[in-house]
């Protein structure tokens, strides 16, 4: 490596990180917040069975999970400005990532939500519970443990799909790198810092997520398997 | 006390309860007994409107009501009359013991938290769990959590119990104390309907027996008499092969 190049990365990189810390990090956190927020909407109305509501999350999640995140962002930033909604790109880009990860993550309570055995439900109403306490006091309780991994799988994918921002003149670390790349030409090691970057955060997310599940006896409990999910009490 | 009339369940084309006709009045213990599949769990479960029963009538003192048209509302205010305990227990897993006998109290009949925790600390004494008021459901045998059951169960002051199997989920060490919880209740006059297999249960604790088979009430009588001198043919088949396992010496 020669030394112009060394001083370079050497250089580039607490911009590359303060890039992180101040664009891409509250990016995701927001985003994954906002689309949290949703996807409990999402889900509850489905497994609530609420007509009409429950067709329009079903749509939603098809069209969300099933059009790239690039196009979602591209409609929301340079579309919708058509129509005469103008968001700035920071604000633009929290909606579109929030509405991408609100349809995954709807998948991943909705299925923890099922995976409540249904005994409790019944006797939760048998002693008197409405449907929301159910929901805030049992349900929800027990369905966020399992939730949990695949929550966090999805935040760590929205940290690094965040690089779409750059898409949109959001400097974050990707247009970081691609702005020094401009005057440098030096792509091939700034792109792999910048990935190195990137593995950082996502590192530092994984150990984080070990850390909760741990601390909080979140890991998958070994007699889950066992507690019946069926509809009905042995027959 | 508390009557079903001429209840009638069906699963697709298969009718499960075809046209039962059952009560039980205040202070009887009501043992229903009868092979696997008759619908014993069924009944309980329309009685309690789990299921939603295609015909039939329920009386529980003065209220009255058709079981196929009916309110979310007038379905609660039944249910509030209550207490149900599962085979599987069905305790709610993210709470302790005490938490769950108190959840009944303060959600549903918005009894303050300081009184709610006093009832709930009683129920837990009277079940042999007042010491455990504070473990989670999985750090409990299963013997205990269907205690914490009975106590959740009774602590919204039902005016019946309906059992559903309580000890068939437990290992056999483990029915004994779950059974002598119950056989405490029906000493105190407490209202219940036991679906069991445990002969011995029947015998000693029931007032009365209510055999089931395909759908049906085949045979009903006093316990004593019915173990006794059982009349069906149906009914005797059914006693000498449960009598000739573990409780045979019990058997006529
Ligand atoms: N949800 C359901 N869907 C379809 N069939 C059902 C359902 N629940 C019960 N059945 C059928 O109804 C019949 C009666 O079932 P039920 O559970 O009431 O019997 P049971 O007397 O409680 O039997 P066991 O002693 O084994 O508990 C069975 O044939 C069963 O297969
Ligand atoms: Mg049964």
């Amino acid at each position: 490596m020669t030394q112009r190049l060394a001083n370079i990365l050497i250089s580039a990189f607490p911009d590359m990180l303060a890039a992180g810390f101040k664009i891409t990090i509250p990016l995701t956190v927001l985003s994954f917040l906002f689309g949290m927020i949703l996807a409990l909407l999402l889900a509850i109305v489905q497994v609530a069975n609420i007509k009409v509501l429950k067709q329009i999350s079903q749509i939603y999640i098809w069209f969300f999970r099933g059009t790239p995140l690039l196009v979602q962002l591209f409609i929301i930033y340079f579309g919708l400005p058509s129509v005469g909604i103008v968001l700035p790109a920071f604000p633009a880009a929290v909606i579109a990532f929030g509405m991408n990860v609100a349809a995954y993550n709807a998948e991943a309570v909705r299925a923890a939500i099922l995976a409540v055995p249904v005994g409790q439900t019944e006797a939760a109403y048998l002693i008197g519970l409405t449907y929301p306490r159910l929901m805030v006091r049992i349900v929800l309780p027990q369905a966020f443990p399992i939730a949990f991994p695949s929550l966090f799988n999805n935040l760590i994918s929205l940290l690094k799909d965040t690089s779409l921002a750059s898409c949109i003149t959001i400097v974050e670390v990707m247009a970081t790198a691609k702005q020094i790349i401009g005057w440098t030409y030096e792509s091939l090691a700034l792109y792999i810092e910048a990935a190195i970057i990137y593995l950082m955060f996502s590192t530092v997310l994984t150990w984080i997520q070990g850390l909760l599940e741990k601390r909080l006896g979140w890991e998958a409990k070994e007699d889950r398997p066992k507690e019946r999910v069926k509809t009905r009490a042995e027959g | 006390m508390l009557e079903v009339r001429q209840l009638y369940k069906s699963f697709g084309s298969e009718g499960v309860l075809r046209g039962i006709d059952f009560k039980v009045d205040k202070g009887e213990v009501v043992a229903v007994l009868g092979p696997s599949g008759s619908g014993k769990t069924t009944l309980l479960r329309c009685i309690s409107f789990l299921e939603r029963a295609q015909q039939g009538e329920i009386i529980f003192d003065e209220m009255r009501h058709d079981m196929s048209h009916i309110s979310k509302r007038m379905i609660r205010q039944f249910r509030m009359q209550m207490g149900f305990v599962f085979q599987t227990f069905n305790l709610f897993r993210n709470m302790t013991a005490l938490q769950n006998v108190m959840e009944g109290l303060i959600a549903a009949r918005k009894i303050p938290r300081q009184k709610a925790e006093e009832i709930a600390r009683e129920m837990l004494k009277k079940v042999g769990m007042e010491d455990r008021a504070g473990y989670y459901p999985d750090q409990l045998s299963g013997g205990q959590q269907q205690r914490v059951a009975i106590a959740r169960a009774m602590a919204t002051n039902p005016k019946v119990i309906l059992f559903d199997e309580p000890t068939s989920a437990l290992d056999p060490e483990l029915t004994g104390e779950v059974l002598d919880v119950m056989k405490k209740l029906a000493e105190e006059g407490t209202t219940m309907v036991v679906v069991t297999h445990e002969m011995g249960f029947a015998k000693e604790v029931a007032d009365r027996v209510v055999f089931m088979e395909d759908g049906l009430i085949v045979e009903e009588a006093p316990a004593e008499e019915f173990f006794r001198n059982p009349k069906k043919e149906r009914t005797i088949q059914f006693l000498r092969r449960v009598l000739t396992g573990a409780d045979a010496d019990t058997g006529a």
